[in-house]
């Protein structure tokens, strides 16, 4: 029995972060109590490190549960970076609003240390342990306001929904061990491959496996929850869903679709095509008439999982299949890449603008060009890029799955990429309402400047410079997520 | 095959908390359908690891155990919390959670 | 081996088709003689004192009860250890150890919050 320590030394080192994060909150008092932010960034900057290292290596522990590979590698890489981002804008946000400092680092390093583990599970028992590992604390960081109505109603809407689509991504795997005799993914991808995929009780199975995952990226139907939590949640804790805890389902979803369900990828790949298509439909002409703005980042944020959909719903199963899901996963891992960048900088410009004002509603956003010119470009850079628009990383991140589209036509994903195009169009309605809102629209008598402070300004500013770079040279990233495929091969 | 009643009772009980969850409002008794249906879980997995004689299945119940234990206390401070704030404990689902 | 489960899948709507079907049947055909003896709480056949529904309770008492859930809980994972702690040797003995280190990490932690102080 070896444990490999190395390929789990990021996931070590956050753990150990977060319990002196818990230690130090035990030891600091008052004002003192928001250093923990900063121990918590070291960490971070450390299980950064140690990730870069494993970079081009191949690691397997755990049995064959748990696999390092660059696709892992790429992924954790993500969800750090977006941790790091969401504790820089989370710093004077939680001190001022005088949560429990301490309990909040502590959920939040715990919910990325799932994260972290999702894409290297090859088992599941271990996806579904990361997947509570992501799902629990968050439920608690909802509601963190615990003396808001309104936020502990929402943290458990978000539970309780949470809850029962786990029970029912359960039920599925359960259902999955009965029929393959294993739960390692390999192993249950060569179990249904040898039977006839047309049994309705396994695929009735895959689909609720699928469900629990639907869930975690708030696609159509499992997407309720999505817009309530968000405002009902802290500011930083709904960035971090929207982005993190979102890319998490995705590369959950990945493994457990492209490696344990390849065989039955005929059906299962319509079916997330449909839900593609719903999920950006619904998201749009929902979000075209929010009036408040995390509402509207909910839906955008909903129809955002649409399109990161479509490339699942390409993936099917035989020979040739293997260049068209590699195409597809490539196009999920760009694209979560470029929303991850664009979307954290809008959270982080409405955080800056609620901090000082406590104001939401996109009527407050009036004028926001003559009172901060940098949070003004800021929203601008960031919506018009979730849009797609040209010199943004937005449009290159829509091109990528028309790329996977493209590597063997069909007549569904010429449907598909019709939907693309039609929502990416409706999406701009909404988008370019608020651009026009902040810099056309006079700003209301009495509202004071905006001075963000070092931390958010910083974040805003390297996740702007960040979205007009990779929108000039996409192959930036490109060039690390195309060699990632071999995950397909299994 | 007398395993194959032991996935009949399971599927009974999951349908019964699914059920449970879909037409009840009270947020106590939709946890406890829930609770009810992840059981139904591991009463599949013991029958399926006792099916094919491998450590998985025993394994993944443990863990199922775990996590809902850990779910329930999250879920039931969740639920404290607001009646606290509501000034009530009558455990009726609140307006929002209309879905 | 998988046409063995198709019956499962009758029965899963079998199953559905019953607790739908038992809902329905007694609720259209169920006698409803509500008095206020059988309306009443149950209370071991004592005449109860008080309407329980707006009774408060401390909310200590939820505290010891959920703390001693999640402690309690984690035995789960000692247990197996222990029935293979021969072969396991030392390795599964640091292991544990780490286990139980982060638990009494929380423990401690749990203590300095005062989460067990019952006044």
């Amino acid at each position: 029995m070896q444990i490999d320590f190395i390929a789990i030394l990021p996931e070590i080192i956050l753990t150990v972060t977060a319990l002196l994060v818990l230690a130090a909150d035990l030891a600091l008092r008052g004002d003192a109590k928001q250093f923990v932010n900063p121990l918590a960034g070291l960490g971070t900057v450390a299980a950064i490190i140690a990730t870069v290292a494993l970079w081009g290596s191949e690691r397997v522990t755990f049995g064959t549960m748990y696999v390092v590979d660059d696709f892992a590698v790429l992924f954790k890489l993500l969800f750090l970076g977006t941790l790091l981002a969401i504790l820089a804008i989370s710093w004077r946000y939680i001190a001022e609003h005088r949560f429990f400092q301490g309990e909040y680092y502590f959920l939040l390093l715990t919910s990325f240390i799932g994260m972290l583990l999702m894409p290297s599970s090859r088992d599941l028992i271990m996806l579904f342990i990361a997947l509570e590992t992501v799902s629990v604390p968050a439920f608690v960081m909802v509601g963190m306001r615990k003396r808001d109505l309104y936020s502990s109603e929402s943290a458990l809407k978000f539970f309780l929904l949470g809850v029962l689509a786990a029970a029912l991504m359960l039920f599925g795997m359960s259902m999955v061990y009965g029929f393959a005799g294993t739960t390692d993914l390999v192993g249950i991808a060569a179990a249904i491959s040898g039977e006839t995929a047309s049994v309705p009780l396994l695929l009735g199975s895959v689909m609720l496996v699928l469900v629990g995952f639907g869930f975690k990226i708030s696609a159509v139907p499992f997407h309720f929850w999505a817009p309530d939590t968000y405002s009902g949640a802290p500011m930083p804790v709904a960035a971090m869903l929207a982005v993190a805890s979102k890319a998490a389902g995705f590369a959950g979803l990945v493994v457990v679709a492209f490696i344990a369900f390849e065989p039955v990828a005929d059906v299962w790949g319509p079916m997330l095509g449909v839900l593609a298509v719903l999920t950006m439909t619904v998201g749009n002409l929902i979000a075209l008439q929010q009036r408040d703005l995390i509402r509207l980042l909910a839906y955008s944020s909903v129809a955002q999982a649409g399109y990161i959909l479509i490339p699942f719903g390409l993936a099917r199963t035989g020979p040739g299949a293997a260049v068209v899901n590699a195409a597809a996963i490539e196009a999920v891992v760009f694209y979560l890449i470029a929303y991850a960048v664009m979307n954290v900088g809008a959270f982080a410009v409405a955080i800056a603008v609620e901090r000082r004002t406590g104001l939401r509603s996109i009527a407050d956003y009036a004028g926001l060009s003559g009172r901060s010119p940098l949070l003004a470009m800021g929203m601008t850079v960031f919506l018009l890029s979730l849009g797609g628009a040209p010199l943004t990383v937005g449009l290159w991140a829509k091109f990528a799955i028309l790329e996977a589209i493209a590597v063997d036509i069909t007549l569904f994903g010429i449907v598909l990429a019709g939907f693309l195009v039609v929502n990416s169009v409706i999406a701009f309605f909404y988008y370019l309402k608020v651009v026009r809102t902040v810099w056309m629209d006079e700003a209301p008598a009495g509202l004071p400047q905006l001075q963000p402070g070092f931390n958010l300004s910083a974040v805003v500013v390297v996740l702007m410079v960040g979205t007009l770079v990779l929108g000039v040279l996409p192959g930036l990233v490109t060039d690390f997520s195309s060699v990632i495929s071999i995950v397909a091969a299994g | 095959m007398a395993i194959g009643y032991y996935f009949i009772v399971s599927a009974l009980l999951f349908s019964i908390g699914l059920i449970g969850v879909l037409l009840r409002r009270n947020a106590i008794v939709l946890f406890m359908c829930i609770e009810l249906m992840l059981n139904s879980v591991n009463l599949t997995l013991a029958a399926a690891a006792r099916m094919w004689g491998g450590p998985d299945g025993q394994v993944f119940v443990f863990f199922v155990i775990v996590v809902a234990a850990a779910e329930a206390v999250v879920g039931l401070a969740l639920i404290v919390n607001l009646y606290f704030r509501r000034g009530t404990l009558d455990v009726d689902v609140p307006q929002l959670l209309r879905w | 081996m998988l046409s063995e489960y198709l019956p499962v899948l009758l029965l899963f709507g079998l199953a559905v088709a019953f607790a739908v079907g038992s809902l329905v049947v007694s609720s259209l055909v169920g006698p409803r003689v509500p008095n206020p003896t059988k309306l009443a709480a149950y209370e071991s056949g004592n005449i109860p004192l008080a309407d329980v529904r707006n009774t408060r309770f401390s909310v200590k008492f939820y505290m010891v009860a959920m703390l001693f859930l999640i402690f309690d809980i984690e035995v789960v994972f000692i247990y197996p250890w222990a029935v293979v702690f021969r072969e396991l040797g030392w390795f599964g003995l640091g292991q544990m150890a780490l286990f139980i280190g982060i638990l009494g990490v929380a423990f401690v932690y749990e203590i300095g919050r005062g989460g067990l102080e019952w006044d």
